[in-house]
């Protein structure tokens, strides 16, 4: 009987106990983060005078860098995500094999992506000034020179002349600068681990080094590297700051660059704080439509390009 | 003879690829330690210099001094004119970061005079100025950096205790809904920092924490549960199960093995997720932005510093303040290195 009894008690510790461990993360999320996005979504059906509608989305589509912003947002995540895919996918290929200097060239590649956003802004806001460090390190190495000899450029650049995609692909090339270093280690990292016999297997029955390549190694290392695609692609579909540190506000306009826009610059604005909620979950819908088409995407192709 | 131009173009690339990353940053650490002359120079140094080579005239007719800098270029060009050696002092201090005392410029600078002709002195940039500057010229940047800590430590203390219970119970017990709960760390992972901050103003307004780095910690914490609870998820899995039951069999309670047996072995993975938390919070901008007010982070002061070019190099000293401990972290943790845009 009091076996039967313990038996029960321990049973039931046994029930409860590990559930009271995700009780904390429970309650935390559900403070933090369910209740405040429902009600930032219900907030966002509701117009200023109370109505329930799609006011707010309209309020959004009337904005004048609305589309703009959108087209950006894509642009800057798709392009930058499949240029620094590329190129890494190229460097790590080229590189595929222990040097002298191993260990501190993968350091170095470490660095850009360390780096803090706000530090990135400034390190290229003193680069694209006219008497910035690209024109210095331009005229020192002489590259100026060849560049007026070649008649692609009359005097000193003026790099941040430029607007629209143009200034949206020079933001492309910086984050390229800042994470294509790293996506370059995982590929690499994934080709080291990748047991070598696998391919010269595939060799010996007459595939050919690419086909081996296409067909044995990139499904290998596939996984890892589409992780790390996918929160690549989602933090490039919240770009804003690099933007903004370089082109200021309104220029160069980004989803989440109108959300900080709406939230912090026009405080006082009648609208904008309904407008900031709207591109807000205007900017979560994308995120998960583009995260869901990503993840099938690189689920359908059984082979091949990831 | 294949092999040679192989690795030739190997090394190539590879020097090719470690300059592009390494040259800007040059240049960055060369403005952070610029004096304000040399921030006007141009070309700019790819190295930071450590001293100001200067020409001193005597000008009988005005009776002043004239001092020349000899610039990146290397041409000597006229920066200031003066009799009075307090404020040639100053001057050298606010324009060159130099440091010297009075009587001895003056010893330096008269003769000069006596020879009646140009003379050349070369004086030492007090090196670290500009770092010290940085604290003084903006206001709060010392708040800031005791800002930034603060917030980082709460997000750590936050997503370790909760996110380690979590991955605790899902490698340790037979709950329901494991899957569920990964699906819905990562969900939660995906979702923009920035669109949680507009609804999370006004809630932690009402709970009286917005414009606290309580508050900042705690939007932080809402990626890095999650990802706490995976790495340790993973760790505990790893632990053998059998020392545990050994130490409870020698009569150690739950507790006592958890703490002598257990987390010893998964303390590199609370290190590895602490330092993810750590960055989290210490690179973040975009939600201090909306949801501080005056108790500004170090890295929204840096982004917020960007407007006045006449201070950049302050600006670019505090850049680097900020980077060292972001690039220590991301270095120790390049093991995990998949993980990091979470």
């Amino acid at each position: 009987m009091a076996d039967t009894q313990m038996a029960d008690k321990s049973k039931k510790n046994r029930l409860k106990s590990p559930y009271l461990l995700l009780l904390p993360a429970l309650l935390f999320y559900l403070i933090f983060w369910f209740f405040p996005v429902l009600t930032s979504i219900t907030e966002s059906f509701t117009s200023n005078t109370g109505e329930i509608g799609l006011t707010n989305f309209q309020l959004m589509r009337e904005d004048t860098l609305f589309l703009a912003a959108l087209r950006n947002t894509l642009v800057f995540a798709g392009v930058s995500l499949i240029l620094q895919f590329i190129l890494a996918l190229i460097v790590a290929v080229l590189i595929n094999r222990k040097f002298k200097g191993n260990k501190l060239f993968l350091f170095i590649m470490l660095i850009p992506m360390a780096l803090p956003q706000s530090a990135v802004g400034i390190l290229w806001n003193t680069g694209l000034v006219e008497s910035g460090w690209i024109n210095s390190f331009l005229t020192t190495t002489g590259i100026q020179e060849v560049i007026q000899g070649l008649n692609l450029a009359s005097g000193a650049m003026i790099w941040k002349n430029v607007s629209g995609l143009e200034a949206v692909f020079m933001l492309i090339l910086i984050d390229t600068w800042t994470v294509m270093p790293s996506v370059m280690i995982i590929i690499l990292a994934g080709l080291q681990n990748f047991n070598k016999e696998y391919q010269e297997a595939a060799q010996v029955f007459g595939a050919t080094k690419f086909q081996a390549f296409r067909d044995i190694v990139i499904p290998i290392i596939k996984p890892s590297i589409v992780t790390a695609l996918l929160l690549r692609l989602i933090s490039g579909l919240q770009v804003w700051l690099i933007g903004v540190m370089i082109f200021g506000f309104n220029s160069v306009p980004f989803l989440v660059e109108r959300i900080v826009y709406y939230t912090d610059k026009v405080r006082t604005g009648v609208n904008s704080y309904k407008l900031a909620n709207a591109y807000s979950i205007f900017t979560l819908v994308i995120v998960f439509s583009v995260a869901l088409i990503f993840v099938r995407m690189t689920k359908n192709k059984k082979r091949g390009g990831v | 003879m294949k092999n040679t131009i192989r690795r030739t173009l190997l090394y190539l690339v590879i020097v090719f690829i470690s300059m592009m990353v390494l040259i800007p940053l040059s240049y960055l650490v060369s403005i952070s330690f610029s004096s304000a002359a040399e921030i006007n120079d141009y070309p700019k140094q790819m190295f930071p210099s450590f001293s100001h080579e200067l020409a001193v005239t005597w000008d009988e007719e005005n009776s002043y001094y004239i001092l020349e800098r000899k610039n990146n270029a290397g041409k000597y060009e006229e920066l200031y004119m003066s009799s009075k050696f307090d404020r040639i002092q100053a001057y050298l201090e606010t324009q060159l970061n130099v440091y010297v005392e009075e009587e001895d410029l003056e010893k330096d600078f008269v003769q000069a005079k006596e020879l009646g002709q140009k003379i050349e002195l070369t004086y030492r940039k007090s090196f670290f100025n500009n770092f010290i500057k940085f604290f003084t010229v903006f206001g709060g940047a010392e708040k800031a950096l005791v800002n930034s800590i603060k917030a980082a430590v709460i997000t750590i203390f936050i997503s370790m205790s909760i996110g380690g219970l979590v991955g605790y119970a899902l490698a340790r017990t037979s709950i329901i809904g494991k899957e569920a709960i990964s699906i819905g760390s990562l969900i939660v992972r995906m979702f923009p920092m920035v669109s949680i901050s507009v609804p999370m103003a006004i809630l932690l307004v009402k709970y009286g924490l917005y414009d606290s780095m309580l508050g900042l910690a705690i939007v932080y914490s809402i990626p890095n549960i999650g990802l706490t609870a995976a790495i340790t998820r993973g760790i505990f899995m790893g632990v053998n199960k059998e020392f545990e039951e050994a130490s409870m069999v020698f009569g150690a309670t739950k507790l006592q093995t958890f703490r002598k047996i257990t987390f010893p072995l998964v303390l590199p993975a609370f290190a590895a997720s602490s330092m993810y938390a750590f960055i989290t919070a210490w690179n973040d901008t975009a939600v201090s932005l909306l949801l501080t007010n005056k108790n500004e982070t170090l890295a929204l002061l840096i982004y917020k510093s960007i407007g006045g070019s006449s201070s950049i190099h302050y600006a670019a000293s505090g850049a680097i303040v900020l980077i060292i401990p972001a690039l220590a972290f991301t270095f120790l943790l390049k093991n995990y290195i998949t993980q990091l845009w979470g």
